[in-house]
């Protein structure tokens, strides 16, 4: 059965690359909240970005868009963005809205910040 | 550039030229930007290399937006900021402004959108030139052109982003097929084809209701915690319903999000609704199937497990009883019921004979059958009275049967030598005796079935069997079997008729025919109950 659960979104920087965790439903309210704290970020230097989404399981494509947006500012900053812990169901969406031809993706978090290059 | 203000005509083309050279070789660099940003940041470069010690600004604000999104230089090559300023307010919040130079241009785009270019020199004592002004004109231009590129590109960039939902609409709607089917027995299809709507057609919320009648039997909602509270315009909503058996199933879907709020659900988003809902009601039914089929196999199962132990105690042959002719036969039925018959010597000069049937069918019927038969073959061989036996029977058979199993039973004792039958009924059909040109005799008797009650007493009653006298013991099966107009054997065969009309058949062929009279009369009917007969012929 899907876990349903608010939308939560924690983060944290790790030798200046920003982990963003999520948990619940990725859709306009949780791509807005993943896209702010990125931008947040994004003013500090940071261009090495980990999304986690252990704890979500649905996205929309509106959530997607974001995503998306995310990625694109990334490609002009010549950064890096990987997704972790990815539940089956939104791998496939993201692989079928192309999100993979230029993110990356991991098992965890771990995985994905050894594929970032070395500082 | 150059900063004076008066150029000679033919200095004043020359420089121009070299202007539109140099934009010229720019020109693919500005076409080649896919984003505001990286316009931004080319023109930014351009202008910086073009205006020494000059502040610059270039500005973006779309037809949408109050704001302006600035891109700057800060006086300094690749020292580029950002920052976002009121729509009015565009170059006007810096120092000193009105004692400085400037060229400021706000341009409108063909969508409405627009952009500015502010220049302003770090020294106030320089100033720009005609040809500076009619430069940055030129770049306004090329700006316009770069701009339509962008848009254009976004336009493309949207159009894979929606042809890409159309394919992950339908790879979902695929994919949910498939696992709303392969869910198990205790899952719900219809609460995971709730979520995957919500997800594909950017609903906010949803919500699904399995009403029976007036009464809600199943509610659900996504997100499951908005339930109680959750921000739902009525007026932007969807909804499919079906009705399975009893049951309505009642799919709502709230607020279609979009990126600049919400807006109504389209077509295709009630397309996409029906056909999951549909789904739903295929699996149901695939559902209700399957588990039919589960369950005629486990009564197709549980009857053979039946069928071998009722055939393991009907007996292969009976004994051979001098002076006498017995046969007995057993059809059980597809559903197998829990008729027996048996003939057990107790001793040279006595046999018991019984013919019985359990209340219920299958295993459970086929097991108290088993038992009673367990129970008889070890009384017999005591010196038990009839009456002392079938009360020890029912004693024993209450303690094993439940509630609703019980076993009516017609149990003899015979003497050959005497002809003497004595008997006892246990809540059975009566059994019958013909004799040639006699009226059939009844042997009624008045006990309750066995195990039907603790202490129940049997006494039994005795007759004498004459020479060319028949007995037939039988169970409802014979006497009840019914054609496809619902009409029972003995309504229209009455037994003493059969009597008569085959009083001459060895007791063998008596009961076969009788089995095959039934059959007869049922014809296609399917049968119903378990044919059970046992016939004694005094010879």
């Amino acid at each position: 059965m899907i876990m349903d659960i608010p939308f939560e979104l924690k983060s944290e920087i790790r030798e200046n690359r920003l982990i963003i965790s999520t948990s619940g439903y990725i859709n306009n309210i949780g791509g807005e909240a993943i896209a702010k704290e990125f931008n947040n970020h994004l003013g500090r230097g940071i261009k090495y970005v980990v999304i986690n989404l252990s704890g979500s399981k649905v996205v929309n494509s509106i959530g997607i868009s974001f995503l998306l947006e995310i990625l694109e500012t990334l490609q002009e900053e010549n950064g890096k963005l990987i997704f972790t812990n990815l539940d089956p169901a939104i791998d496939k969406m993201l692989t079928i809205m192309g999100i993979f031809k230029f993110a990356g993706k991991a098992s965890n978090i771990d995985e994905a910040l050894q594929s970032f290059p070395a500082q | 550039m150059n900063n004076q203000s008066n150029i000679p005509s033919d200095s004043l083309s020359d420089i121009l030229t070299n202007q539109i050279e140099v934009l010229s070789k720019k020109f693919p660099n500005f076409i080649r930007s896919v984003s505001i940003q990286e316009l931004g940041d080319q023109i930014i470069q351009y202008l910086t290399l073009s205006f020494s010690d000059t502040y610059i600004e270039f500005a973006y604000r779309s037809a949408t937006s109050n704001f302006w999104k600035v891109f700057s230089n800060s006086g300094a090559i690749h020292q580029q900021t950002f920052k976002q300023s009121r729509i009015e307010s565009f170059g006007d919040s810096l120092p000193d402004n009105n004692k400085t130079v400037k060229i400021k241009i706000i341009h409108t785009l063909d969508d409405n959108s627009a952009i500015g270019i502010l220049l302003l020199k770090n020294n106030p004592d320089q100033g720009f030139s005609d040809v500076d002004s009619v430069s940055v004109r030129l770049i306004v231009y090329i700006i316009e052109m770069a701009y339509r590129n962008i848009v254009h590109h976004k336009k493309e960039k949207d159009l894979v982003f929606s042809l890409n939902h159309r394919i992950l609409q339908l790879n979902s709607l695929i994919e949910t097929g498939i696992e709303v089917e392969k869910l198990d027995q205790t899952s719900s299809p219809h609460h995971l084809a709730l979520i995957r709507a919500a997800s594909l057609t950017n609903a906010s919320y949803a919500k699904l209701l399995v009403a029976s009648g007036q009464k809600i039997k199943e509610e659900y909602y996504f997100p499951e915690h908005l339930q109680n509270n959750r921000p739902v315009d009525n007026t932007n909503q969807i909804s499919t319903k079906f009705t399975y058996r009893e049951d309505t199933y009642i799919f709502d879907l709230f607020n279609k999000e979009s990126r600049i709020g919400n807006m109504p659900f389209d077509d295709t988003d009630q397309l996409l609704l029906d056909a999951l809902a549909k789904q739903v009601y295929a699996s149901l039914e695939n559902r209700y199937l399957h588990k039919e089929t589960l369950e005629k196999q486990r009564i197709e199962q549980e009857m053979s497990v039946a069928a071998t132990i009722q055939q393991k105690i009907i007996p292969i042959a009976l004994p051979v009883i001098k002076g006498y002719d017995l046969a007995g036969i057993n059809i059980p039925s597809k559903s197998v019921g829990g008729d027996y018959f048996d003939c057990l010597p107790i001793s040279k000069r006595k046999y018991i004979l019984v013919v019985a049937d359990v209340t219920g069918k299958g295993v459970p019927a086929a097991l108290l059958v088993s038992s009673f038969h367990s129970y008889l073959s070890a009384y017999s061989e005591g010196s038990f009275t009839l009456s002392k036996l079938a009360t020890r029977l029912n004693k024993v058979l209450y303690r094993e049967s439940t509630d609703d199993k019980f076993i009516t039973a017609f149990i003899v004792i015979l003497r050959p030598e005497l002809g003497e039958i004595e008997y006892i009924n246990a809540g059975h059909n009566p059994a019958y005796v013909y004799s040639r040109g006699m009226p059939i005799r009844e042997l009624k008797g008045s006990g309750l079935p066995l195990g039907m009650f603790p202490d129940s007493e049997y006494s039994s009653e005795r007759i004498t069997l004459r020479r060319g006298e028949r007995l037939l013991l039988y169970t409802d099966g014979v006497t009840e079997a019914q054609n496809e107009g619902g009409k029972f054997f003995e309504q229209k065969y009455p037994l003493d008729k059969y009597f008569s009309k085959h009083q001459h058949l060895a007791t063998k062929e008596f009961i076969s025919n009788l089995v095959k009279d039934i059959k007869a009369f049922t014809g296609s009917a399917p049968q119903n109950d378990d044919i059970t007969a046992m016939s004694l012929w005094r010879l």
